[in-house]
């Protein structure tokens, strides 16, 4: 596959999202003929300029990154028309802007490409946990947090809101393959061994403690279970990549395990959650609705759907954000739903594909970890809506109706595009 | 009939997912995992930089065909800075491997000769772009 093929797919993930529309339209007789060409058009112009923009800056990077993408956004958005057409509306202007962010991200990394980022290590850090860290900034401040669903993730500037911890992921991803680049050596040497477990020198367990702390301040002060676990798998998962040693697993393992504990003893969100996740009907019409209703959804959906516009996923709550995947698996069925997996499957494939083939340390531990945020976020999220594991309340990348979230996987798509252009085999 | 004709859009709607899908899945298979060590092929398909500053063990595959040079536009873009924009082009010509050097100031070089006319390749032949020494494999 080449950058024509490329292309070719994301004109058939453009045909895909106006399909949907059209669909939309016909079932729900809503009759707006112009959105069908507005959503092919914004397809184009949004994943149409990053497709350029590879072509221009980088020629030789991996074609399957952006149609995976694309075709991931043009399920959420057939989801997000059928259920709220204001929202779709605004879900287009994000996906322009999130287009016009990787270009420009591509266009600042023509050169040198993602190399010269290493030497700014502190500087990610330090903009990384400000952004985790803006929401709680108070309300009488021009800037100031907001709390949606008891969750306080959210900062407002003059009536425009967005989430600072989309986009705290990267800047984490970028310190942490940094910082690793430099001392995952001395991070794999053994001094002692515990439980037949070889354990490196205690100051090496540095990073994997602020990962930590970090994720716990964000739990406890954000009420927000996502990503705190998003951050902690990253930080753990990335020390194992590094240094190949089992026992940063081990000791992050043991982590959660007290750390779960603790928080379920501690703090009464936590307990919610998880009393809904083991028996949502207990508390059918308050804290377990959300799941009782979407578990509704994916049994109703059966093999292929109750097809487009058919069904009933306006009864789940927040079905057009975290609950997208109930919504898809309700009018799209097993089908359409193991179709969206797939595609995460893929995508996921070819980032730790591209860590594989790069052969600079701090490229490959980049990929890698930006690799691991996109996985370990839509895996969540998946298995939170799936009642595999309690419900999360983060987005799924590309499927979500949410500007931040949009910008924020775009720019990760981007920045593994570029590194693979210069990593690997043609 | 429009639930017939509904249902039908629906499987159409499904079939062109599972189609776009499978387009990424059969050529996603080569590019993930760790090298192409595992595949033995018969015909030179790839270069490896064997001597470089910053690019050594980097590889390239031939495909149709490659331009190397330093430009942005170069299909294998090298960090040399005696080599030229568009150093030298490497292509499959029925079953040969041809290596063209398209007007370069420092010359292209294979086994320590420098060529003036497109030069076949077989694997284990090196390939010298400026100070950069490519391996046929």
């Amino acid at each position: 596959m080449n950058r024509n093929a490329e292309a070719s797919l994301l004109v058939g993930a453009a045909l895909l999202a106006s399909l949907g529309v059209a669909m939309v339209n016909f079932t729900l007789g809503r009759g707006f003929d112009a959105q069908v060409a507005l959503t092919f058009l914004v397809w184009i112009l949004s994943f149409g300029s990053v497709s350029f923009a590879l072509r221009r800056w980088a020629p030789a990077a991996s074609p399957y990154l952006l149609p995976l993408a694309a075709i991931l956004a043009a399920i959420g958005f057939t989801e997000i028309y059928r259920l709220d057409a204001g929202l779709a509306a605004i879900q287009r202007w994000s996906l322009l802007l999130a287009g016009a962010m990787a270009v420009l991200v591509l266009f600042l990394l023509r050169g040198e490409g993602v190399r010269q980022l290493r030497r700014y290590r502190y500087l990610f850090l330090t903009v990384g946990v400000l952004l985790l860290l803006m929401p709680l900034l108070p309300d009488s401040f021009p800037i100031h947090g907001a709390e949606i669903n008891g969750s306080r993730l959210w900062v407002r500037f003059q009536g425009l809101s967005f989430q600072p911890g989309e986009l705290a992921k990267l800047f984490l991803a970028l310190f942490l393959a940094s910082y690793l680049a430099d001392n995952h050596v001395a991070m794999s040497a053994h001094t002692r061994r515990v439980f037949g477990l070889g354990f490196p020198p205690l100051r090496h367990f540095g990073p994997i403690i602020i990962a930590g702390g970090v994720s716990f301040v964000v739990l406890v002060y954000q009420r927000d279970l996502g990503a705190s676990l998003l951050l902690f798998a990253l930080f753990v998962g990335m020390a194992y990549i590094a240094t190949g040693r089992r026992s940063y697993l081990a000791a992050g393992g043991l982590f959660v395990a007290i750390g779960g504990v603790v928080a379920y003893q501690a703090f009464a969100h936590v307990q919610r959650r998880v009393g809904a996740w083991i028996r949502p009907f207990d508390d059918y019409s308050d804290t377990g609705y959300q799941i009782a209703q979407a578990l509704f959804a994916m049994g109703s959906g059966s093999i292929s759907g109750s097809g487009i516009g058919l069904g009933r996923p306006d009864l789940i709550p927040a079905a057009a954000t975290d609950f997208i995947f109930a919504a898809v698996a309700e009018e799209m069925g097993f089908a359409g739903s193991v179709a969206v997996i797939a595609a995460y499957a893929l995508l996921v494939a070819a980032g730790f594909g591209i860590a594989l083939r790069t052969r600079d340390v701090f490229r490959k531990f980049l990929a890698a970890s930006l690799t691991i945020v996109l996985g370990v976020q839509s895996l969540l999220i998946l298995a939170g809506v799936l009642r595999l594991f309690p419900v999360t309340g983060i987005t799924l990348p590309f499927m979500s109706y949410g500007g931040s979230s949009l910008l924020a996987n775009m720019i990760l798509v981007a920045l593994l595009a570029r590194i693979s252009h210069t990593g690997r085999s043609v | 009939m429009p639930a017939l004709f509904l249902n039908i859009l629906k499987l159409i709607f499904l079939g062109l997912v599972y189609l776009f899908l499978w387009q990424i899945a059969r050529s996603i298979g080569a590019h993930v995992g760790p090298g192409q060590r595992s595949k033995q092929t018969k015909v030179a398909d790839e270069l490896t930089v064997i001597r470089s500053e910053t690019m050594a063990g980097q590889t390239v595959r031939i495909g149709a065909g490659i331009v190397i040079g330093r430009s942005d536009e170069a299909n294998f873009i090298i960090d040399d800075t005696y080599a030229s924009d568009f150093h030298a082009r490497i292509g499959q010509q029925q079953d040969k491997v041809l290596l063209t050097d398209l007007g370069s100031t420092n010359g292209t070089y294979v086994n320590g000769r420098r060529i003036t006319v497109p030069t076949s390749l077989g694997k284990g032949d090196t390939v010298q772009i400026g100070k950069t020494i490519f391996e046929v494999r």
